[in-house]
Formats: structure tokens, C-alpha cells, sequence
């Protein structure tokens, strides 16, 4: 296919006209940082392009009832410096934060980093980790759900030709929550992560460790939920010893997930997750007080 | 083609761009802007970047067509029409901060977007501000000694 025709919205209602009449012929670009690479190798060849970055619909970051919802073309700079997301919910801010370059944070957008379904999508760990959910529109409607539910495999997202991502929402911080993020890269900038890591936790009474959420970056072929690790924590009284031992189960989870995978992942991985997780553990931990 | 207008260094372009060409394209080969500089083709050198609608951004990475109606800056709208230099390229000479100069130009702009919002930068915020340009020849100390001698300069009200 050749690209035959480009159009810059201005409207939701624009876009969503489009895609309805074009079909799998269109695709979105937003921030354009990983699509315009993926054009220019004849990895992805649409007939017609429809730009999002100026849809002004797409681009908010604001408190609706009981949720905070980020609209799919809001820059990660936006994010990072947003007022609206909060002290203890600053992890997800911390992860926009470390995408990139300054350049690269002023034009990629937080649904491209959903949609392009790469492994290493520094936010949608951190997304993962407070339970957000996918806001999907097209001209037929909106549905909603899981953000962890949106992942078919690497590069590739449950969503229809017709339909774009709208949004995603979360709960707002409770008193007792707290989100930490770690990103283990090989370069300050520009490193693509080899690990991050976003977790959610809620402090009960006596410390106890009320409800803990885990996204991972990098670590499977998708940003994931790390229910094993979750499972194994959920409940118990914070400590020492309880931060050792999930991170000896998190390295145990991985050697499995990686036994197949080159030398220096397998190896590498299940050792390093140790360290990243004890500290978004207690990062996130400390955000709860 | 389609038709776009955008304004480059203060002046409005009306220009028709084909569907797959990029900001950077247009921007050397077109419109004869060639202090845009082209390396990676990536995002990862930072070398193309241009200043759009007061951000840092890299033009291999925006089609062109995404650039109708914006305001973008090039290496060239920074001097004054006398010839004299901004500050900051002013600093840059001073200091040292050029070899080869090909990085320059969006080292440069990646400067003015950090100081125009941040006038009294750390060291670290410099270092920040020009994380996504890379240099093979300066080691970047003297970029960085060029931005806080570029902000002292702005902050004095320009040389
Ligand atoms: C040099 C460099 C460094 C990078 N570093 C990082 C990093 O550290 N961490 C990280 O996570 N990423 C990084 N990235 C990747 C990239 O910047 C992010 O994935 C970014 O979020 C992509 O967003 P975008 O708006 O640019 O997406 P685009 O490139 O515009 O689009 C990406 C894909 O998503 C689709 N899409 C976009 N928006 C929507 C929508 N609303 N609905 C449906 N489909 C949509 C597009 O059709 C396309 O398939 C880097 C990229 C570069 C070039
Ligand atoms: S050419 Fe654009 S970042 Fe290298
Ligand atoms: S001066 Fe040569 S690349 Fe910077």
C-alpha cells in the first residue's frame, strides 16, 4: 500500500469519521515517535494517515467522579508535569518522566506508548499497577475495559479499524496508597528500559500490607500484571523479611518466564528484578504515609 | 501533495508537501533550512531538532503534514537580521562548545527551549535539557559551561 492521503484532525467527530469509512486502510499517529520509524521500514503501510496530535478532545489530564482520566494524545510532559495526578500517584509521573529525551517526551503520547504494545512502554506499568482502564471510542460508540486486557500479543492491541483509544481513567488516590516506579536502563537517556517496574500498594492497619498491585516492563512480551508475586504479599505485615522473600519469588517467576530467552535476559533478569523491586516496593511504601 | 502552511522563524510558508515526507524534509530540502541536520533518522540523536510552538522536538520523527499551522524555529531565526548572534550561539563561540559543529545547531536550540523556560538552570537541569543531543566531539563539558554563560548573558538582558 502507498500512502495516498493525510489528514490532520481537528475533531474527535473527524477522526472517528475516517476511520468508520476507511477501515484497516487508516491508521492513527499521534506523537509519531514510533510510527514515523516504523513507515520509513515498510513495517506498517497504511493508505491514509489521520494525525490525533492536535485533537484537543484527546489531550487532558482531569478529575472525573471518583477518577483521574488521561486522554490518549496527552504528551508524557504533560504527565510529568501535571498537578492534577497527586503526591502518592507521583510514580506514574516518575515513569513519564523517564521516557527518552526531553524531545521525545514533548511529542510521544501515552496512548501511542499503550497502543504500539511494545514490551518496554515505560507508563503502562505504572498504568497496570493502578488498575487503569481503556477508554475506546468509535463513531459506533464507547466501551471500556481492562488496559490489561488490551494486549494480544507484542505489537499488537484488541482494537477494532474503526476504533481509536479515548482515554484511560484510574482511581484517584485513597488515604494509604502509594505508587513507585524503578526503570532500569542501560543510558540515563534513550535507553529503550531493560526493566521497569511500577508498584501499588495500600497500607492497612498494624502495617499491613492491605492490597499490592505490580506492573512489569520488559519482562514478557507485553507489559504484564505480576499476580504471583502479588499473591504471595498480599496481606502480610510489611517487613524485611517479607520484602526478601517476594523478591526471591519475583526472581524464581522470572527464571521460568526466561528460561528460553539469550543468555545475558535469563541470567540477567531474575537477578536484577530483585533489587528493582525492593525499591519501588519501599518507594511506594513510603508514598502510602 | 497537500497544501500546508506553517510558520518557520517568523515567517508564514505556504507550501505543498507529499504524504510521506517528514518535517525534516521539508525543512532542509524544501524550504532550504539545512542548519536542520540529519543523523539517526531515529529520535536518538537529537542532531534535526527544531523548536515547534515553543518545544523541543526532533523533525525526523514528525510528518509534515502534522506540522500545518505550527510555529517552528530553526538555527536560522536565531540570529538578528544585522547578523549579530544570540546569546547563547555567542557563548557557545566564547566557550568553545563547537568542533565539528554538526551537533551545534540543535545543541544550540535545545538550549533556548531550556533557558526561555527555565532562566537559572543547575548544572544537572543543563544536562537534563540536552540529554536527547549527542555530541561525538566536545564531551560536553563546554556545551554545558556555554549554557550557564548563555543564561548569565539572557539574564542581563542579552549581549
Ligand atoms: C529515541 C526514542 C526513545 C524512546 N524512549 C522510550 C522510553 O524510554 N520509554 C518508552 O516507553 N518509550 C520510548 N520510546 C517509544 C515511544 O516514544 C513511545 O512508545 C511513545 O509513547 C509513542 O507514542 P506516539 O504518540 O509517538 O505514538 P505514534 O508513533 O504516533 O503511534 C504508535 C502506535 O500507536 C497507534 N496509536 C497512537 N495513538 C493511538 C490512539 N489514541 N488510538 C489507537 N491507536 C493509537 C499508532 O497507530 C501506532 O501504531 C522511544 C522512542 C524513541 C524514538
Ligand atoms: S536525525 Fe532526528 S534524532 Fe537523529
Ligand atoms: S561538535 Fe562535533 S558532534 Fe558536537
Amino acid at each position: 500500500m502507498e500512502l495516498k492521503e493525510v489528514i490532520k484532525a481537528r475533531t474527535l467527530e473527524e477522526v472517528l469519521d475516517v476511520l468508520d469509512e476507511k477501515g484497516e486502510k487508516a491508521k492513527v499517529i499521534a506523537g509519531g515517535t514510533d510510527l514515523v520509524i516504523q513507515l520509513r521500514e515498510g513495517k506498517v503501510n497504511p493508505e491514509v494517515l489521520v494525525d490525533i496530535s492536535d485533537v484537543a478532545e484527546l489531550c487532558f489530564i482531569k478529575e472525573t467522579g471518583d477518577f483521574i482520566e488521561i486522554g490518549a494524545a496527552t504528551r508524557f510532559v504533560n504527565i510529568k508535569e501535571s498537578p492534577v495526578i497527586g503526591k502518592p500517584f507521583k510514580g506514574l509521573q516518575e515513569a513519564a518522566g523517564h521516557v527518552g529525551s526531553p524531545q521525545i517526551r514533548n511529542l510521544g503520547t501515552v496512548g501511542g506508548n499503550i497502543c504500539n504494545a511494545s514490551p518496554a512502554a515505560d507508563t503502562v506499568p505504572a498504568l497496570l499497577a493502578l488498575d487503569a482502564v481503556a477508554v475506546i471510542k468509535s463513531k459506533q460508540g464507547t466501551r471500556e475495559m481492562p488496559l490489561e486486557d488490551i494486549y494480544i500479543d507484542r505489537g499488537k492491541v484488541k482494537l477494532e479499524p474503526q476504533e481509536i483509544l479515548y482515554a484511560v481513567k484510574f482511581l484517584k488516590p485513597q488515604p494509604g496508597q502509594g505508587l513507585g516506579f524503578v526503570k532500569l536502563g542501560l543510558r540515563k537517556a534513550l535507553a529503550i528500559s531493560t526493566i521497569s517496574l511500577a508498584v501499588f500498594v495500600e497500607r492497612g492497619e498494624n502495617e499491613v500490607i492491605k492490597n499490592i498491585r505490580i506492573g512489569s516492563g520488559a519482562l514478557s512480551r507485553f507489559p504484564v500484571r505480576e499476580r504471583e508475586v502479588e499473591d504471595f504479599v498480599k496481606g502480610k505485615k510489611m517487613d524485611n523479611t517479607v520484602i526478601e522473600e517476594a523478591a526471591e519469588v519475583f526472581g524464581q517467576v522470572l527464571e521460568k518466564r526466561l528460561a528460553t530467552r539469550p543468555p545475558v535476559e535469563k541470567d540477567f533478569k531474575p537477578y536484577a528484578i530483585k533489587g528493582v523491586f525492593k525499591e519501588a516496593l519501599n518507594k511506594a511504601w513510603q508514598r502510602t504515609k | 501533495m497537500k497544501k500546508i502552511s506553517l510558520t518557520v522563524n517568523g515567517k508564514l510558508y505556504q507550501v505543498e508537501v507529499e504524504e510521506d515526507m517528514r518535517l525534516l524534509d521539508l525543512l532542509r530540502d524544501k524550504l532550504g533550512f539545512t542548519g536542520v541536520k540529519e543523523g539517526c533518522s531515529e529520535g536518538e540523536c537529537g542532531a534535526c531538532s527544531v523548536i515547534m510552538d515553543g518545544k523541543l522536538v526532533t523533525s525526523c520523527l514528525i510528518m509534515a503534514f502534522q506540522a500545518e499551522g505550527k510555529e517552528i524555529i530553526t538555527i536560522e531565526g536565531l540570529q538578528k537580521e544585522d547578523g549579530t548572534l544570540h546569546p547563547i550561539q555567542q557563548a557557545f563561540l566564547e566557550e568553545g562548545a563547537v568542533q565539528c559543529g554538526f551537533c551545534t545547531p540543535a545543541m544550540v536550540l535545545a538550549a533556548k527551549a531550556l533557558l526561555d523556560k527555565n532562566p537559572h538552570p543547575t548544572d544537572e537541569e543543563i544536562k537534563e535539557g540536552i540529554s536527547g543531543n549527542l555530541c561525538r566531539c566536545t564531551g560536553y563539558a563546554k556545551i554545558v559551561s556555554s549554557v550557564k554563560k548563555a543564561a548569565e548573558y539572557l539574564n542581563k538582558g542579552g549581549k
